[in-house]
């Protein structure tokens, strides 16, 4: 991917778009205010898609907005974002001729995190961050590090089979050279997997004691579209609003039971969390399992029934009795 | 073993009123045995099940969950037990992934004439949650 001839042609894209009258609102990235960070950009503005950006920071799943915006979007998306809008569309909260898809294929989104821990400096004391190829080389103090990209990109992005975008209006470039591995991607399960179940439990109750119930996690997941959650319900109240621990944990998997065949492993959930509660390795868990059950990937086909409205007579009930 | 025999397992049912809370009513009404350790809710169709229930019971104390409908293609409205099917097995598997013993939650088929049937499946599920501790999961101090 190259960004500078991508990012300027999504800039000439949108600006048409929004001259032409063909959308009211664009929603993309532009940079943030701390280095090596974007930001959401959603402007009515032609003037200020100048500011719009592409680079292997872009990490929101921007499709999150959809539902609040009145009127007609241009969206910018990466491949996870744009299953996450045709499973909107398959749950009639968006009409597709609302949205224009602005695709990116992507080649994996950078984890700052994961590169301050490599090179052992704060983000703000490194120089650059270029991709090359299936390296990404640190600029650090005019001196280059190259690390291949399964030591810096998120985990999803690692285990991501659907780099290009699936539905889109516009597709910004042709290529994607994402090197995924599989199995970084799936090292947080794995280890869970490798535990006793008593292990497993006692590991997730000590991390839901960490969880605050901001609800970060369920404002920035584009399936939680729900405009009253169960959490908040007082006629029965399901879960005490106060953070313990047993609430915290059943808010927690029932989200995920809410959200079976929606997510599609956009990571959102465990980046947005101040509280650091590895979700993905619940998310994924889910996404496996709806995989596994029913040969069902999220946000595939926008005729599609969704999964759980759906069912098959011969879906597999070796478990009942 | 010894001190568990004392204890009994508290297993709460979800039964369909068409099929499974009839299958049952025939169990009585045959005088056929089936362990006191169940608890039955009534409900209008085994798709009426949310998870939550589950979790729920689980929160309160319930040492298992037992979730019973009609046989597929019997269901009273048609499709409510394939729902529940679904529903079902992502619940179960992702309990268990999390570190819910798989044997505290079940489901099962019983149909309206299937009284013997009934009584097997609260005796088997009976003796699977007494093989296994009591419920501890969602205690404080564990």
């Amino acid at each position: 991917m190259e960004d500078r001839k991508t990012e300027q042609r999504l800039k000439d894209e949108a600006k048409a778009l929004l001259e032409q009258g063909k959308v009211d609102y664009i929603i993309g990235f532009e940079p943030g205010s701390l280095k090596f960070t974007t930001t959401p950009l959603i402007t009515k503005d032609k003037d200020s898609v100048a500011r719009l950006v592409i680079n292997p920071f872009i990490v929101n799943n921007l499709s999150v907005y959809l539902n609040e915006i009145k009127g007609r979007a241009g969206i910018v998306v990466k491949g996870c974002d744009s299953r996450s809008i045709v499973s909107l569309i398959q749950d009639n909260q968006v009409k597709r001729e609302d949205i224009v898809i602005l695709g990116v294929p992507c080649s994996g989104i950078i984890d700052l995190s994961k590169v301050e821990r490599l090179v052992g400096k704060d983000r703000d004391e490194l120089g650059d961050i270029t991709r090359d190829g299936d390296k990404v080389v640190v600029t650090v103090g005019g001196e280059k590090k190259a690390f291949s990209t399964s030591e810096i990109l998120f985990d999803n992005c690692l285990g991501c089979d659907l780099p290009i975008p699936q539905e889109y209006d516009i597709l910004l470039d042709e290529s994607s050279p994402l090197v995924t591995d599989k199995a970084a991607s799936n090292k947080g399960i794995e280890t869970l997997k490798g535990m006793t179940r008593e292990r497993r439990w006692d590991f997730w109750r000590e991390k839901f004691s960490h969880c605050i119930r901001c609800y970060a996690c369920r404002n920035i997941c584009p399936a939680c579209f729900c405009e009253r959650c169960f959490v908040e319900e007082s006629e029965p109240q399901w879960i005490a609003p106060v953070p313990r621990w047993q609430d915290n944990l059943i808010f927690q998997v029932i989200r995920n039971i809410h959200v079976a065949g929606r997510c599609t492993d956009c990571g959102e959930c465990e980046r947005t969390c101040p509280v650091n509660i590895p979700l993905r390795s619940l998310a994924k868990e889910m996404y496996n399992i709806v995989d596994d059950l029913y040969h069902f990937k999220a946000g595939m086909d926008k005729e599609a029934a969704p999964l759980m409205t759906h069912y098959e007579a011969a879906d597999p009930e070796d478990f009942i009795k | 073993m010894k001190q568990e025999s004392e204890w009994e397992p508290k297993l709460l049912g979800f039964l369909c009123r068409w099929c499974s809370y009839a299958g049952a009513d025939l169990a009585g009404a045959s005088r056929k045995k089936y362990p006191a350790n169940i608890r039955i809710i009534k409900l209008p169709c085994s798709g009426r099940v949310d998870p939550l229930f589950i979790l729920k019971a689980l929160r309160l104390g319930f040492d298992g969950v037992l979730v019973s409908g009609c046989h597929p293609g019997d269901c009273h409205y048609q499709t409510g037990n394939y729902h529940a099917r679904r529903r079902m097995a992502i619940t179960m598997r992702f309990l268990e992934y999390v570190g819910v013993e798989p044997q505290r939650i079940q489901a099962s088929w019983v149909s309206a004439s299937e009284g013997g049937k009934f009584t097997e499946v609260v005796t088997e599920v009976t003796k699977g949650l007494k093989e296994i501790s009591p419920n501890q999961l969602f205690a404080d101090g564990r």
